[in-house]
Formats: structure tokens, sequence, C-alpha cells
């Protein structure tokens, strides 16, 4: 079966600047970070993050009180978007509630409030009264939390594959489209700050002394940062359109990536035959770029051998952003859709010099370009591989 | 309303006192109760390098071992297949360890982290079966059978290639067991494709995804402690068609409803 290009209506995201796609669009055309030091009350490892700024104003309201934990102030935060609203509610009049679906990506959902929680539980005996466990701390709850908030009844699941976990929802989207499953998907991604990753990245000896440098000759490891993202997706032409993407597993090693980047090869082979494309079509990779050694010589490797004869324009947008796991795929997929958009290359913010072995063609300066196809690549833990092509529309 | 039909090439179950398929639907042909009695022994999966069958998760093991068990009963080249897997809390022991760490020395241990992502089954289901094709993880509660089977079937109608569905629930432990009652590990797997083939199907089967079916109850002869454990639905499913083929059965997914009805 053919699957069918689908219409991006509209896009939101909540990051480490503030709230607002414009907000960080602007940051990474100047080369600004919102990376910071780490100044978590709750965490004194010596890292840089990425830390969402406005969290303490971004409370659900009282309907949604349950709720109410870390990554749900996240994604209400970016649910607040106004044409992402008219958007929604203009799919629910054409079509009803019931057939608008939703797909959400997380990596480690609520876990922050569970951390607090099960620390007073070892404490005290007893769970806090307001800890909800299937409502912050599952997958689902965060499912369940979005639907409530925005009145959607339509099929829902959460996607939860490590860093590929919100770039895999568009491809869900897309055969959901096509099939006939929905009418308009809302697809998205949360993932915020929390010991497990900060403590379990530090055991891997992974997290950076300072902001992450993607393919920098002095990168020593990941930032990590905290963010929420929609995209909305419809049949419909838009003047940015979702075309397709590839898929793979490395089957290598369930944190280290084949050094080969045989499995990334093979997932952004694939995305570039599904939508009919040569590696000459795209005039730019948001590459995945996370600034481990290892992270960033295969993914190099796997560009080199597909669009080295090419010299297709690359950044890493981490530098800025920070990595954000489970939400990666939609923070840099929105970026990706507004270099489309905008017809302009968005550079690496903390480039000093470039590996000598890296060897792309990587944007250090923001440039209007001609951007017919864009491309954005996240991989992760487990070996998992997700390549996705976006185009210019009507 | 979305429709459709399929073929179920395989299945395969695992859980206490269900040491196979077989075992499964002749508890439910008889439906006289499971008791679930028999603790599941869960091997160090053969098919891992020696240093990742050592320290190998309960859920890596649950997953690997229901999958020993379809490969050798059903002779489905399982290595080359797409596959979903789809889970209520894939990590089981691992977040219990996890979270008792970070509430006292912090001090995590760089082989407990990676298997507290809930991909890691699907990643270790890849370095066994050196499977390069793609897996996704899909979690909705105890609605993940019908969550992750919906995507199953949208991947083989659009690809035009079987897909392998597991799902799986390790047994929970500590703390957490009082929040997420999965006392006993469970899981299903079963190979999916709308493509005629040559191999003979175990059923052939309509799926119709609605808002306006209402879910059936967990059936009495499953063990009720079990309702929380998404691979349970999945036995109510097998049970089902193979016992009672002309009804459908009706599986809650969110505010939607998936039936399946055997042809």
């Amino acid at each position: 079966m053919l699957l069918n290009p689908s219409g991006i209506v509209a896009v939101s995201l909540a990051h480490c600047l503030g709230v607002g796609v414009p907000l960080l669009w602007d940051a990474l055309i100047e080369h600004r970070s919102g990376l910071r030091p780490n100044d978590l009350e709750w965490c004194n490892l010596n890292c840089w993050i990425g830390r969402y700024p406005d969290l303490e104003r971004a409370i659900p309201p009282t309907r949604l009180e349950k709720y109410d934990c870390r990554n749900h102030r996240l994604a209400w935060s970016a649910l607040q978007d106004p044409l992402l609203q008219a958007s929604l509610e203009t799919e629910y009049t054409k079509h009803g509630t019931h057939r608008v679906a939703l797909v959400m990506g997380t990596s480690t959902a609520g876990m922050q409030s569970i951390e607090t929680a099960y620390k007073t539980r070892l404490t005290t005996g007893l769970w806090p009264a307001s800890f909800s466990f299937g409502d912050v701390h599952n997958v689902e709850g965060l499912c369940q939390f979005v639907r409530d908030a925005i009145g959607l009844k339509g099929p829902s699941i959460g996607i939860t594959s490590a860093c590929t976990s919100s770039t895999k929802v568009f491809l869900i989207a897309q055969k959901w489209l096509t099939t006939g499953v929905a009418d308009a998907v809302l697809v998205g991604g949360a993932d915020s700050l929390c010991l497990s990753t900060l403590h379990g990245f530090n055991s891997l000896q992974l997290l950076s002394d300072k902001a992450c440098r993607p393919f920098d000759q002095c990168r020593n490891g990941i930032s990590i940062g905290e963010a929420a993202g929609f995209a909305l997706l419809t049949r419909e032409d838009s003047n940015v359109m979702f075309l397709g993407g590839g898929e793979s597993s490395d089957a290598y090693h369930i944190t280290t990536p084949d050094p080969e980047g045989s499995g990334a090869i093979q997932a952004i082979s694939q995305a570039l035959r599904v939508t009919g494309l040569a590696a000459k079509d795209i005039d730019y990779i948001n590459a995945h770029g996370t600034a481990t050694q290892f992270n960033d010589r295969a993914e190099a490797k796997a560009l080199r051998q597909i669009f080295g004869e090419e010299d297709t324009p690359i950044s890493s947008t981490k530098g800025t952003t920070g990595h954000t796991l489970g939400a990666a795929g939609i923070t840099e997929a929105v970026i990706t859709i507004e270099a489309l958009s905008r017809q302009t290359l968005p550079p690496m913010t903390q480039l000093t010099q470039a590996d000598s072995d890296i060897a792309l063609n990587l944007v250090t300066k923001a440039a209007h370009a001609r951007i017919r196809h864009a491309m954005t690549n996240n991989f992760g833990f487990g070996g998992t591989n997700c390549s996705l092509i976006f185009g210019q529309g009507i | 309303m979305f429709e459709m039909t399929f073929h179920l090439l395989a299945a395969s179950a695992l859980a206490p006192d269900v040491p196979n398929l077989e075992a499964l639907l002749r508890t439910a042909r008889t439906s006289i109760p499971l008791q679930a009695q028999k603790p599941l022994q869960l091997p160090p999966p053969a098919k891992l390098p020696a240093n990742e069958r050592r320290r190998s998760s309960q859920a890596v093991r649950l997953v690997l071992a229901c999958l020993d068990e379809l490969e050798r009963q059903s002779r489905q080249p399982i290595g080359a297949l797409r596959s979903i897997f789809a889970t209520n809390d894939g990590t089981g022991e691992v977040s219990q360890a996890m979270l008792g760490t970070l509430a006292t020395t912090r001090a995590i241990s760089p082989l407990v982290f990676p298997n507290s992502v809930h991909n890691a089954a699907a990643g270790y289901f890849s370095i066994a079966y050196k499977n390069y094709k793609p897996s996704t993880v899909v979690s909705q509660g105890k609605d993940s059978f019908a969550a992750g089977l919906l995507c199953a079937l949208t991947d083989a109608l659009t690809l035009n290639e079987p897909v392998l569905l597991i799902c799986f629930d390790p047994a929970m432990t500590g703390p957490i067991l009082e929040h997420l009652p999965i006392h006993q590990p469970t899981a299903c797997a079963i190979v999916v494709t709308t493509q005629d083939t040559n191999t003979p199907a175990l059923a052939t089967i309509h799926a119709k995804l609605s808002c306006s079916e209402q879910p059936d109850n967990f059936p009495k002869w499953l063990p009720s402690e079990w309702e929380q454990n998404s691979a349970a639905y999945g036995f109510a499913f097998l049970g089902q068609i193979s016992t009672e083929p002309t009804r459908p059965i009706t599986l809650k997914l969110g505010q939607q409803a998936l039936s399946l009805t055997r042809q």
C-alpha cells in the first residue's frame, strides 16, 4: 500500500528557552543556547542541563489536577499554542473528536514524580497522598492527560522506544491516516529531567561537564534537556508535508551504536526509498548528534556513506536544546519543519572545531537556502533507528 | 470506524502454569479457572552472548522465552520479522532497583540503567535473533495488547509484510506493586499478516475499531489477579477465537474498542 504524504497543519514546542517555536528558532539562528550549569535543587551532578524555565507557571487547571507532574506541565505548556488549538478545533468540527487520534512518545514519562514519591514511601512507609501512579508515572498517563486536556476521543497510544519515541509517532500517524484509522492525528512527545536519566547517563560516563558540543573535536558527552511538543497531521495539503520515513534495529549492543553506522544507514536508505527520493534531493539534515564520541562518529560514518558526495548541509541542534531523549524526535522534527517553512538552515550552536574524523558539511552559520526536502534522524538505546523526511507542500 | 481482515500465522503464550499455547487453549476450552500457582522458570536466554545472558532482566528472559516457544511450535522465522512490543510497564524489577538506589546512594549501576528503558527487551531481541528489522514499543496500560495489535495490523496492511506482536508484563516487586499489581509474569506473541501466504493460518480474523462497542468483561477462566497484565488480554483473545469462534471479543482501547471476530 502506498503511504500518502501527510500535511503538517500546526506545530508547538515547550523547551529549555521557554514556550513557542519562534523563541527556539530565534535562538538557533543567533547561536544562543538554552543550556545552563545544573541548578536543580534535587540533583548535584556536575553537568549542564536544558531546564524548562516556566515550570512553576505551567500548572494545569483544577480539573486536571490529578495529572500534575513535571512531564505533564511541559506538555500542558506546549498545548497552549493558539494555532494548534484552533487547528484541533477545525479537525474536531470537520470529523468529530472520535476521529482525531493521538500518538505520544516518551522515554521516562513522569519519572521525577515517582522518584520523589518513592523516597517518601521508603522513609515513612506511605506513598504521598497526592501521588497517583497511573495518572503521572505510566506512559499511558501522558496520553490520558493530553486526551483529557483537549477533549480528544480518537484512538490513542504511547510509544516508548528510547530516543526514537517521538520520531516513530510520525510513521504511525501516516499509516493511520492512510488506512483510515483516523482523519487527523495529533503526534507529540514529552520528556522531562529526572534523577534516573541524569544519574543513569552519569553512570555510563556520558554526561558532559560543559554545554554539549555535537561533532566537535572536544566533545565529551551529552547535556540532558527537557521538552514537549506536538504536530497535527491530516490528509490535506499544507505548506510542509511529512513524506515518509525509515526505521531499523542495530542488533549490535544495548547502548553503543554499531560503529559502522549500519543500522542508521538502513533507516536513512529506507526513508529515501519509500519517499522516492535520492540523496541529492535532501537539502538539509537535522542530525541526532548527541555529542558522545561513539554516537557522533557512527552517525557521521552513516551520513558520509549516503550523502558524502552531495555535501548536504547538516546540523545537530542539541547544543541549543540539549538531548531531550524521548522528546528529541518531536523537538527536532519541528526544527526541521521550521527550516523548510522558513527556507533557512539552522546552524550548530556549540561547535568550535569540527572533529576532523567527522568530515561532514556542518552548518556553522544560519543561511537562507533552497530546501525542497529535509531529513531528521534519531537513534537510541536498544539500537533503535528512525529517519523522517519532510518536504515543501503547496 | 476502521475495519480490516488479517490472518493469524502463529501464536505462543507463557505464564505460570501456562508453558505454551496448547496449555492456554486447553484451559480456555474447559473453562476451569487457571490456578497459576507454579512459578514461571525463566532460563537465561541461550541466544544472547554470554555476558548479556548473565545480566539479562526478567523482562528480557520473559520475552525471549516466549519467542523461543513461538519459533519452536510455529517454525516461523521470527528473526526476519518487524515487530511491535506492547507492555503495561516493561521494566519490572529494574525500575524498582533504580528507584531504591536513587532514594539512597544514587550510585546507579551502568549495567542496570540501560535495562530501565522500555525498549530494552526489544533491543535484546534484535541482538539475540540478529534481526535488523525495526521494533516499536507501545504502552497503553492494560490496553497495551489492543494498542499493540492495532499498530501491528496497520503495519502489516501498509507495508505488506508479516508483523510480530509480543505483549509482555514482567512481575513487579516491592513498593511499586502497591500501585501496579502485576504479581506474575505473562507474555504472548502472535504473527499477523494481511497477505495470502503459503503458510496455513491458525485463523482469519475480522478487526473493527469503533467508539460504540462495549468491551468484554475479563474472562473468568483467567486468574482475576492478571487483570492489570496487558498480555492477559492477548490470552483472552486467543482463548476466545479458539473456543467460541463465531462470537467476537471486544477489547478496550482507551475510549474506543477493538472487536475481533473469527471468519
